[in-house]
Parts: C-alpha cells; structure tokens; sequence
C-alpha cells in the first residue's frame, strides 16, 4: 500500500518528465585528489526535477528528459560542478572549495557557507571527538575566533565559562544557550549550591557530536531571539546517510594526566630558614624600634627565634628533628594523582538506505582527574534514526540516555580541599610515630577528608527528540519536533567524624534534583522557484518551552560511625526540603533569505518570545535582524583578477535578549517562615511588573575571500554589541524592608574583531595546513546607574568607564629599600606605607584582550601530525591565596612560596618582596602585589596519527584503522608563577581570572586507535 | 481539492500553535505573591512571619542583645573573635559599613514592613481577634523601633530628642518601589519615641493577658514601655507598667537563677521569650548568641567575660557561679556565661527580675512609691533569689550595680547607662562613637538620610 503511494508520489512529481521523451545517463563520480569513489553525490538534470545519489561504488544512473543537457552534481563538502552530458561519464569533483561551500547548520535549517550573511563558526566533529576531558567545550578552544572557553581549573565535572564575543550582562547569566538537534538543553548546574557548579554538558557523549556551530552575531543568533544575547552553541549529532554501507566505527583510547604547572614551595630547608629569616627580621625591628625594651639587637633576635622555634618548628615536626631536615614533606605532591588515567572506549554504527538511515553508539568513559578523590565515569548510547515513510513524510528521532557519575572534592575554599594541602609545613610528617595519619598539622590535614569524605553524584540524562517532515508541496514544507531533556540526578555527600568538615559528629546530606525540559518546535520552510537568478527561502514556526525542575534535600548530624555513610546514619536530620519551580517560553519565529544570482544576499528575521519570567505588561519581546551580502567575486569587475577566487562582504545588524535570571523575579513575594509552633510568611521580595527582556543590539561586518587558487582563505568580522536594559539587582533604601529590586537599568558594550585565515601550504602527497585563529574583545561598562556592583570576594567590580570585572584594590608599588615597607599609591597617588591610607583602584581585568588559536596539520602518506597551539592575552590572573602562601608568616605560618627567599632583610635590599614576619611584617594584606599578568601560549594539542595502508586493511577484513598518540597542554608560555589557566570564580560575570590553591590544567598524554569495519 | 488539503493542513497546525499563551503564567512553587493573603489565617501567618525576624541574629537572636553588650563592654564581656565588624563595636572603632550595622538594621525593617502588611490587611479578620492582631503587630513595630533608636540614635536622655534625628518611622506597607516615597528622612529621636510608645500602648490595650504559644502579650507589651519610659526619665509611667506586670500577669520568680536560662518554653518569669529548636534557631555557627557565648566546641567562644565582672557579687551571691571555663575557636582560654551555654533554647527578652529591678530603681529616682514594695523590697527580692545578702537603703548605683549582675550578657548595660548619662567604657554617655553609623549602603541609596557625627 505504502508503496503504491510513494510510487504514485515519484510518477506525479515526474509527470512531466513522463510527457516527454527521455534517456538514460549513467557514468562515476570520483574525488579528482586520489580517484577514490563519492558515495552520496546529488546528482541532478539541469532545469528538471529528477535527482539522485551515487551509490558506494560512485556509480549513478538517472533517467532524463532528452532535452536536458546538463548534470549539477552537489557534494557535502565538495564544490558544486555543472558538466555537460556524456556517455559513461567520469565526473572529478573537488574538495578545493570545501570550506566556502560546506554546509553549516543555522537555526530551524540549513546552509552553505558561501550563501551566508551572518557570522558563524563551525567545528567539526573531528576536531572535538576523542579528546581528553568530559565535556565538548573544553576541546572548543582556540578553535573559533570570538568564543573564549575557561576550564576554570583540573577538576573534572565543573562548569566550563564559555565567553561569546565577550560579558554581555552583569546579574543575568552570560553562558550561551546549548541546542541540541534542535531541542534547547539544560546546561546550567543542577548540583549542591555550596560546592562549585558542576556541567551537565558532561552528559553528551563528544564522540557522537558530528558538528558544532557557533551562532555569533545577531543576524544568525536572533532567530533565538530572547535567548540569543550570549550567543548560541548548535549541536549536531551524527546521523546515517542515503545509501552509505553500514559502517562500524570502534574509538578506544588511554591518557594520563599529570598537572601542567606546579607552584614552587618551600622543602624544609628552605622553610627552617625562612622561618629563621622571619626571626631575625622581626627580633630587628622590635629592638629598632625599641617595641619591648630589649637591651641588645641579639637578645631580641634570639627571643623570637625561640618563639618561632618552639611554637612552629619544634611543634610540628612532632619530634623529629627539624635541624637535619628528617622530615621533608612535599605536601604538593599529596593531593595529586601519579598519572591518572582515563579510559575511553566507544563503538558506532551507521548506515543508511533511501528509506532508513541510523546512527547507534554506545560509550564507557571512566575518568580520574589529576587531583585527588576526584573522578568522573559515564556510560551510555545513543540512537538516532530517519525513515521516509513516504516521499512526502519522512520522520525520526534522535535519543541518548546516559548515566554519569561525578566524585566530587570540596571547592577551593574549604579547609578540606585537597588544593590547601599545600599550605602545610614541609616539616610536618604525613604520619605520627604510630603511624596514623599526622592529626596535629598546622591547618586541619585535609587528607583525613580525602580518606573519610565522599561527595558522589550520579545523573541519569535522557534527550530525546522526535520529529516529522511533511512536504505539503515540493517547495513547501513542514516540520514539527517535540523533545524532552530529562535529568535526574542524586547527590550525596558524607563527611566522616575525624575530618574538618565533619565537626566531629559526622555530616551527611543528600540532595535530589529532576530536572525536565520538554520543548517542540514547528515550522514551514518555503523555497519556491522564482527562476535561475533568484533563490528565496523563508522559514516560519513557533517553538514553546517548559521547563519543570524539582528539587528535594536533607542534612543530617550526629553519625554513631563513618560505617554508614547514607541519611540512615544520621541521627538528627537538620534541615530537609523539597521545592520545584517551572518557566515556560513561547515564541514566534519568521525568516527569509534572498539572493539575487548568487551575488547579493538578503536576510531578515524576526522573533517574538514570551516567557513566564516576566510580567504581562513587558512579557513578549520582539527581536529583529536583518543582514546583507555581496558577493564581489561574482561580478563582472572581479573576473579579471584571477588570484582572486572568491569575496564576499556581509553586514548585519540585530537584535537578542537575554532572561537567565531565574524563576518569579518579577513577581512580589513572601516566603515561607519557621518560627516554632507558628508556621508564616516574611515578605522577601519585592516585584516589579514592569521588568523586560535584557536586549543586545549586535552589529557585524564581515570579508570572507579565498585567493591564490583557494589555497589561502579567510574571515574577518568586526562587531559592536550593545546591551541595554540591564537586568540589575538595584540597591534600594532597607527601609522599604527590602534591600534590592531587579530592574532594567544600565548599559554595556562588547566591540571586537575576529580573524580567521587558513592556508593549504602544501597540497600533494604532502599536505600541510595552517590555520590561524584569534578574536579581539573589549568590554565597558558604560551605565550602571552609578552603583557599585562587587564580585569576586570583594576583589572585583563592574565600574563604569571601565570593563566588566576589574580587579579593584591597592595598588602594590614595591619596598621600602630603607624599612621593607610595602609601599602603596594613596588617594593622591602619593607612595604610602600605611595601608590604611591606600587607595583602592582599578589594577586590572580579567578578560583578555585577545584570545585564539593556531593549527598546523601535516599528513603524508599514512602519517598526520596536528599541532595546535591557544593563547590568551592581555588579562591578569590574581592569586587569592598569595596572602597565604607569599605573605612571609603574617597571616600564618603557611608553607611559602619559594620567591620568599629574596625578602627584604636589611637597608639598602632592593627586592619586591617585603619584609617578612609573623609580627612585624609588611604588605600581607589583598593589593596588586599578587596580580600578575595572565597572558599564556599553550601547546594545547600535538596528535600525531598513522593509518594502516588498504593493504593490510583487507587482510584484516577492515575498512580502515588508525593509531594515534595526542599531547594536551605539553609546553605553556606565561609570567603567572602557577597555571594560569585557572579561575576559581567559575562562571562569575564580574568574578574571574582569581586562583585560590585552585587546581592547574592536567598535562595528558593519549594513546588511542580507531578502526572502522 | 489537493491545495484545499494542504491550506486545512496548515490551518490545523497554525491553530494548535497559537494555542498555549496561558501557560506563560506561572506561580512560583515556594513562595506566595501578595494577592494570596486572602483570609484570616494568612494575615496571621504574616504575623507570625514577624516572630521569625525576631528570631534573627539581627534581632533578639543576638544583636540586639549582644551589641548593647559589646559598646557597654567594660567589666561585662572581651570580644577575642577575628569578626572585625564585632571587635569594631567593642573597640568603638565602627566604620560607616560596618556588617552589623547593615543586617541590624536591614531586618528591622523587613520586621516593620511585615507587620504593616498585616495592619494593611487587618480587616481580612474577624471583629473577635482583629484588635488583638493589631495589637500584636504594633508591638513588633513598637518594639524595632525601639532597638533601632536605642542603637542608630543619641539617648533620649540626651536632652535634645525633639531635634536629635532618630530614625525613619515607617507606618504602611511597600508593595512597590516608589523612589518618591520611599526614600524617607529621619524622624527625631522623639518622633520616633512618641510612635513606640502609641504602638505600645495599643498593644497593652489590646493583646491578651495570656498568649497562647509564646506569643507576646499584653504584659510584654508592658514590658517594653517600662524600658521605654525608664530612657525617657518617665519614672512614675515606668512604674506603673512593671508594677501592672509583677501584680497582674500571674509570672513569678523561678526558683533559682540558673533555671532562669536554656530552657525549652518560657520559664515562670518570662514575660516574653524567644523559642528555638534545632531547627528554627538564630544560627549555630556564624551567629546567634550561643554562637559566640558558648565556648568551643558547642559555639565559637568569641564572647567572653570580662574578670572584672566578678568583682562586682558577694561570694554568696549564685550568679557569681554561673560560668564555665573554656576555649575560642580562636585558640584563647577565658570564663564564659552559662546564660547562652546551649544551642535551641530560649532567649528570654523580657524577664521578671528586670520588673522589679526597674519598679524599683524608678519609685526611687520618682520618691513616689508605686506598688506595695519599696525600692529595698524590689532589689532584696532580686538579691535573696541569688542566695545573697540583702541591701537596706539601695542607692541608684546599687541598682545599676544590680542590673548588670542579674542582666549581665542580656542586652541591658548599655540602656542603663545612657538613661543615667553614665560614662560607657571611658567615653561620655553621648558620645558619638557610642551610636552605630547609619549603613553606608543606606546612605548611598537614600539621599535623605543624614549620617551620625563620626561617620
């Protein structure tokens, strides 16, 4: 029956065809590189309606009406060519023009490059899969100008800060907004609010990611619209093609991680004389001083040195002797891994006929983090799969579930984190003469919790998507997907008797959140014929979003032992609850792109969201963008400058928002109050009906040429986003009983450039590519209704005048070289001694200037070598914990950096390290001096490949295999003394770029194979 | 027939896109909006949204207590915690943003703009409670308004209250921002007393002789308008309210001293008392008053007692014995009270003891005598609970004497001392490093409010 109407569809859309005359045509398509066949080439009479696709063999056969003379054959990735008909033809079609004419994936459809207005990056697949860490993102660096990727630190699991063409909101969230197949994820932490966030990106399998596209500017973005402003982050899975012989693809790989930079600290040698050094110059400076009345200079030096002696050295070296260093603890060395290794296995399987395509793959990764306790372990699979029912409907879905497991240390902060291990003294034995794990350390030893703590969550992730395409006519269509993000996940986490966070009782919690968004979008494509020189395509469809989060929680004490580590044990419950809140968006989306032989491009769009995140006076938004493209290298003008093949400038302009504040912000509410024996409400927050979207006006220009025969080609952008309507928590008078309301007020720019050049140096037997990368950012906060909005601990500030996220503190300009004095610019920008007196500036940014990355990739013969390099520059890194580990004993008795040597100790010592002392010391306290500079290159990527030749691939019945061994971060340049490569703040808006004993970036070496059967 | 397919198609689906705009309202799931106070019960869980702001460490859960004790801190108690916003108190060092400033004063007014809403919806009551609800509202409001006065303001005894500025007196509810309204002045100090004192008063007229719960009642109410006149030098007005609450609320002495503390429930004398429980409490480990009274490992041990403070008893005298020895988190030994020794239990706010201390102390500054005692009587009664001898001719010293040994650690020294323009740690009774600045956020908001001198 089916088949009766799929033929009655075939003869009615070749009813014409029918009326006339026809003849067969049949012939090969070949790759014109290495001969090899194309599968899956569109192949199609000029001016008629027949298409086919060449079969694994590249051979093809097709029926025409003999007045047709031509055949267009279109290839993915190859440059569409016109040939003239032949009997037998050998059709070469080239790869030359790949990147011009590649087709990227755009919001509600698709697109070749060359045909684009709008800015946006793609990455392959290719360049994602396999690589080292849990979540797509952090492979995404350098790899696309304008997107700034921060793993924030060598733990695994965390959230990753993804900067798109810069901060565009200072209380609203700045991450992008993560689609994938269509269907909008959940990307936000769904863990334990006093941890550090967590990814549940890290769900996605990078294996099964076919391509990534990066929606930059507004003219691509605002088909999103309201949820565009931070830009948008495209995922596309992989899916079967027509014809393609079932393939089975096996990925296994190994790594081992070591940390990439390690700070340098004190052994005991060096610390017993620092300490004495801490002696001497505090016994001087009381007797110079004349502070307690010592008679002689000695008398005062050996006084403190007894102190220091008794209460520190003597004290915790626990009765060995410290005098010949028998104790010499690297205390670094502890809360890291020898080697972790990950282990990495997954297998696919694709396929595809002209009915059913599919795409299944199933995966194990088990993960250690370089750090130790802390590991991450998913499994699961993934299917995908479309069927043409008939030539008119076809449909599918696409479905993964996963399980993850994340075992998770403390954040950065916690005394019990194994980044603060650091801080103890290399004097101090890692056991006591019982040979117990050493309890009297100067801070609490942190590796009781690294033995008795456990902090374990588990996610099952389900994303599912089905859909629908219906071609009403041939140049109409409909499409219709309905897709839910189903995440569950438990949290439970112990803290045993002994340990610092276990207050000695004992603390359990456990912390159950679901979290689903179901989404469907629906939407009519349009691509009428209106001639050769004209082609129109509209798209116009709605989307609705609901998301539905719930969450329950109880903390318990009072443990009988660290036996059981479940709430069974806990004998008194604390705290318990369970709250859920929903949003829902709702939008309206109509497109269309024009060109006029394929010389001048138009595009405009517009969307309108409505989200329950705001009040019904501003609760819809309306978001336009409209975008031009000339192709000059089509015109007549160009045909003479042959070295040049192809130019094209665009510019757009649009508008996106952004409502990432949360659940009932506009709304006035009262809480719910627990006083005994009378259960209330507390009014705590106070509405405001009138808050709206958060807009960003986004203008871009673009050049895009290729030259030299297509060898060398390009991009460069250049951008200016404009953010208003802030969505600010105003400070307002306590007298209201409120403190804050969220209003729309205040303003930010984000201006930039973006630069991408790839040369094919050599393209023979010998092929060697280089591509370049980098995208230039600069931020202001131009309005924020003169307030001052902190972040980062107090350490930062968004400021007016200045860009988002300045560090903002005393300015450290050197010693004393009379006293060791550190010394600091006052209000008068006078050199101060007194810190008290100090003014507190603006010292520095967090954001870099520019940000990129740099590839070369080389293949002959069987082998390949890709080497690629990132770079950041023009930020600075703070180190939070300098007023610890580099403050010379005044803020305690910490283990010191090694630069702590070159304190001042005399007059006349020129040095820019203060004088030192648990007593009389100098500078200690937050100031420039532990700002450093946070530019870095970093050897982010060295693979270097062999595929087996066909030879021996036939031998071992394979289609091919592929050996490779990859370095990730083997060689970093920077000034910053740690790995600067860290931030501790996390996703922060004005919070960044600070370290706190947080962990550096592994260093990883993988071996890994790939064959496909 | 065909085109009539595909355009029915397309309408079908339009029509089921355009259908789901209702789902854009949203009720949050954990909290209410305002137009949900529909009936009696809600206004009264708003009432007793106040009692949980009460609870707060920046109320009667600590600082309102602690604070006074940390200005009047000579011979009572040694802050040796890091907390620089505490040790600035102590050391009458405050700076304009001083923390405890700010979250004292924030959540006074959460309190005052939550029992405004209740007096705003008051007639979604019945005519049988909507008095007593009132009533019970007005207290709260009365009763911040006193704390922020007593705490953001030159004393009433400074002679000068019709033009020292008090505090903004807020009477109605703020449902939305409204920059012309909501920016308020500071009333004087008398304005600010006259709207306590009518807030009060109706609250005595009005509120039950024995609130179920623990809840405040009339007699509370009273309470609070003895300490209210004793700053105002309203002798015989203090008098009689001590003397109607000793005579008339059926409270008596407990038996011994240290049953007075860390019970669960009001005591015999407690006219008005602060629950807790493990799970509604002020905070177990950066604030509330066991937090940094009680010694490591229960609380931080912050809060210790000045030596001094034992000169001040007869070696008979019980209270001399209430305090252990123990460490701060901060590795220094000292004496703690046992007043705040455990976690969850009650604070008393208004104690017995202090009635008949001030009934006292105010019939002999007056020369009236209200009540059938005399001032003897009133502190002998106080004295022989303690185990020690009495005293025949008390003199006003002996009474301040008295308050800090029986109310020592309770909130009480630094009013006392005001009042009575007595020196506070060295400084003048007026002096200006004795009032908490007016938070610089406050000042950086609200272009109307004037800072205090100093700041």
């Amino acid at each position: 029956m089916r088949l009766k109407f799929l033929l009655l569809a075939v003869m009615l859309s070749c009813i014409s065809a029918f009326a006339q005359q026809t003849k067969n045509i049949s012939g090969k398509v070949i790759d014109v590189k290495d001969g090899s066949p194309l599968s899956g080439v569109t192949i199609k009479g000029k001016g008629s309606s027949r298409v086919v696709t060449s079969q694994p063999d590249g051979s093809f056969s097709i029926s025409l009406p003999a007045d047709i003379s031509e055949l267009e054959f279109s290839f993915v990735g190859f440059a569409d060519i016109t040939v003239g008909i032949s009997d037998n033809m050998l059709v070469k079609m080239s790869a030359s023009e790949k990147s011009l004419n590649e087709v990227v994936v755009v919001g509600f459809g698709r697109a070749v490059k060359r045909n684009l207005t709008g800015s946006i990056a793609k990455v392959s697949g290719r360049e994602v899969e396999n690589f080292p860490a849990p979540s797509f993102e952090s492979a995404l660096q350098g790899k696309a100008a304008g997107v700034v990727v921060e793993s924030g630190s060598g733990k695994i699991g965390q959230s990753i800060k993804v900067r798109i063409r810069g901060t565009s909101s200072i209380s609203a969230s700045s991450q992008p907004f993560y689609v994938i197949d269509g269907l909008p994820v959940t990307s936000q932490s769904q863990s334990d609010v006093n941890n550090d966030p967590t990814n549940p990106l890290a769900d996605i399998n990078p294996n099964d990611i076919e391509s990534i596209e990066v929606l930059k500017d507004a003219s691509a973005a605002a088909i999103y619209g309201a949820r565009a402003a931070n830009g948008v982050v495209l995922i596309t899975t992989k899916k079967g093609r027509n014809n393609q012989k079932t393939q089975i693809e096996l990925n296994v790989a190994n790594s081992w991680s070591n940390p990439s930079r390690k700070w340098s600290f004190l052994d005991a040698r060096q610390y017993v004389d620092l300490i004495e050094l801490a002696a001497t110059s505090d016994g001087t400076y009381d007797f110079k001083n004349d502070l307690s009345g010592y008679e002689t200079l000695d008398d005062a030096v050996n006084d403190y040195k007894s102190f220091y002696e008794g209460n520190i050295l003597d004290y915790f070296s626990l009765g060995t002797d410290w005098k010949t260093q028998e104790v010499n603890t690297n205390w670094q060395d502890q809360l890291y891994n020898k080697d972790a290794m990950s282990k990495q296995i997954d297998l696919s399987v694709t396929g595809g006929n002209d009915k059913t395509r599919f795409f299944i793959s199933g995966f194990y990764n088990d993960q250690d983090a370089i750090v130790i306790n802390n590991t991450f372990k998913r499994y699961g699979g993934r299917f995908n799969l479309e069927h043409n029912a008939s030539a008119k409907l076809s449909l599918g879905i696409n479905v993964a579930v996963s399980r993850s497991q994340l075992n998770r240390v403390s954040n950065d902060n916690a005394f019990s984190t194994p980044g603060q291990l650091v801080a103890q003294l290399p004097i101090s034995p890692l056991y006591d003469s019982t040979g117990a794990l050493n309890k009297n350390t100067l801070y609490s030893n942190g590796l009781f919790d690294a033995q008795f703590n456990s902090d374990e969550q588990v996610t099952f992730r389900t994303l599912g998507n089905a859909f629908a395409n219906y071609n009403i006519i041939p140049s109409l269509s409909f499409r219709s997907e309905f897709g839910a993000d189903i995440l569950n996940l438990d949290q439970q986490a112990f803290q045993g008797k002994e340990t610092i966070d276990g207050g000695g009782i004992g603390k359990g919690n456990f912390i159950t959140s679901q979290n689903v968004v179901f989404n469907t979008n629906n939407y009519f494509t349009y691509a009428p014929k209106i001639g050769e020189n004209h082609k129109l395509n509209a798209v116009l469809g709605m989307s609705y979003q609901q998301g539905d989060v719930s969450q329950t929680f109880s903390y318990g004490e009072e443990y009988p032992s660290d036996a059981i580590k479940n709430l069974a044990g806990a004998t008194s419950i604390t705290a318990s609850s369970s709250t859920g809140f929903r949003y829902t968006f709702l939008s309206y989306f109509l497109r269309g792109n024009y060109s006029y032989k394929n010389k001048y491009l138009f595009s405009a769009s517009v969307r309108t969201d409505a989200s329950s995140r705001f009040g019904p006076e501003n609760r819809y938004g309306w978001f336009p963008a409209g975008s031009v493209g000339w192709v000059l290298s089509e015109e007549k003008f160009m045909e003479n400058i042959s070295f040049i093949n192809f130019l094209k400038l665009r510019a757009s302009w649009g508008l996106t928002g952004n409502a990432e504040i949360g659940e009932s912000n506009y709304q006035a509410l009262y809480g719910v109050s627990n006083y005994p024996g009378l259960p209330g409400y507390i009014p705590n927050q106070l509405g405001n009906p009138g808050l709206k979207w958060e807009k960003t006006a986004q203008a871009d220009a673009g050049l895009e040429f290729a030259v030299l025969n297509n060898r060398l080609n390009g991009e460069v952008d250049y951008y200016k986003k404009h953010t208003t309507d802030l969505l600010l928590a105003v400070n307002i008078p306590a007298t209201t009983g409120y403190s804050t309301i969220l209003q729309n007020l205040g303003n930010m720019d984000n201006q930039g450039w973006e630069f991408t050049l790839t040369s094919r140096n050599f393209d023979g037997k010998f092929k060697w590519t280089t591509s370049i990368n980098a995208g230039y950012n600069k931020n202001k906060v131009l309005n924020i209704g003169g307030q001052v909005i902190e972040g980062g601990g107090g350490l930062q500030r968004a400021v007016e005048g200045q860009p988002i996220g300045v560090f903002f503190m005393q300015k450290f300009v050197g010693v004393d070289p009379e006293t060791g004095d550190a010394q600091y610019l006052d209000k008068d920008g006078k050199i101060t001694t007194d810190y008290d007196q100090a003014e507190r500036m603006v010292v520095g940014k967090s954001n870099p200037d520019w940000t990129g990355g740099f590839t070369n990739t080389f293949s002959y013969k069987g082998f390949d070598l890709n080497i690629l390099f990132t770079f950041v520059q023009g930020n600075n890194v703070y180190n939070g914990g300098g007023v610890y580990m580099t403050a010379g004993f005044f803020n305690g008795f910490d283990n010191q950096t090694t630069n702590m040597l070159n304190a001042w100790t005399q007059p006349g010592d020129k040095t820019d390290v203060p004088r030192i002392g648990y007593f009389y010391g100098s500078g200690s306290r937050n100031s420039s001096r532990w700002l450093y500079e946070g530019s870095y290159i970093r050897l982010r990527n060295v693979t270097f490949g062999y595929t087996m030749p066909k030879k021996l691939n036939t031998a071992l019945h394979i289609t091919s295999a592929r050996l490779y061994v990859a370095g990730i971060n083997l060689w970093t340049a920077t000034k910053y003394p740690g790995d600067p490569e860290v931030n501790t703040q996390t996703l922060g808006n004005i919070g960044g770029g600070q370290d706190f004993y947080t962990i550096p970036q592994p260093k990883t070496i993988t071996l890994g194979l790939n064959v496909k059967f | 027939m065909k085109q009539f397919k595909n355009i029915s198609f397309i309408m079908l689906v339009a029509a089921t896109l355009f259908a789901c705009d209702k789902k854009l309202d949203v009720l949050p799931q954990q909290n209410i909006t305002p137009d949900q106070i529909k009936t009696a019960s809600d206004v009264k869980a708003l009432l007793f949204g106040g009692y949980k702001l009460m609870q707060s460490a920046s109320a009667f859960g600590e600082q309102y207590l602690l604070m006074g004790d940390l200005i009047a801190s000579e011979s009572q108690v040694d802050f040796v915690g890091t907390f620089t916003e505490y040790r600035d108190v102590q050391n009458k060092t405050m700076v304009a943003n001083n923390g405890v400033a700010q979250t004292m004063w924030a959540n006074s007014y959460t309190l005052i703009n939550t029992v405004n809403t209740v007096l705003d919806k008051i007639n979604l009551l019945g005519d049988d409670e909507k008095d007593a609800i009132a009533g019970e509202a007005k207290f709260m409001r009365g009763v911040a308004l006193f704390e922020l006065v007593n705490y953001y303001a030159q004393p009433y005894s400074n002679g000068n209250a019709g033009s020292q500025p008090g505090v903004p007196i807020i009477t109605a509810p703020v449902y939305a921002y409204d920059a012309s309204k909501d920016n308020p002045a500071r009333a004087t100090v008398e304005a600010v007393y006259q709207q306590v004192i009518s807030d009060l008063t109706e609250a005595a007229q009005s509120l039950p002789d024995a609130p179920e719960d623990f809840r405040a009642g009339k007699y509370a109410a009273e309470a609070f308008l003895a300490r209210v006149y004793m700053n105002m030098g309203n002798y015989t007005g203090a008098a009689q309210m001590a003397d109607d609450v000793i005579n008339n609320s059926g409270l008596s002495l407990v038996s011994s001293f240290d049953k007075c503390f860390n019970n669960v429930g009001n005591s015999s004398e407690d006219i008005f008392g602060i629950q807790q429980t493990s799970q509604s409490n002020s905070g177990t480990s950066n604030g509330g008053l066991t937090t940094f009274y009680a010694a490591q490992p229960t609380g931080r041990g912050d809060a210790q007692m000045n030596a001094n403070y034992f000169s001040f008893f007869n070696d008979d005298d019980a209270r001399l014995y209430y305090y252990y020895e123990g460490v701060s988190i901060g590795g220094f030994s000292g004496y703690y009270t046992r007043k705040w020794e455990d976690f969850y239990k009650t604070i008393p706010v208004a104690r017995l003891a202090e009635m008949y201390l001030t009934r006292g102390e105010a019939n002999l500054h007056s020369g009236e005598q209200v009540g059938d005692a005399s001032p003897a009587d009133d502190i002998n009664i106080v004295r022989s609970r303690a185990g020690t001898t009495p005293i025949d001719e008390p003199t006003v010293q002996d009474f301040v004497d008295e308050r800090l040994r029986e109310l020592g650690f309770e909130g009480d020294r630094m009013l006392t001392l005001k009042r009575l323009q007595m020196d506070i740690d060295g400084f003048s009774f007026d002096d200006p490093k004795l009032v908490f600045p007016i938070p610089q956020r406050e000042i950086d908001v609200n272009k109307n409010l004037a800072q205090n001198p100093g700041y």
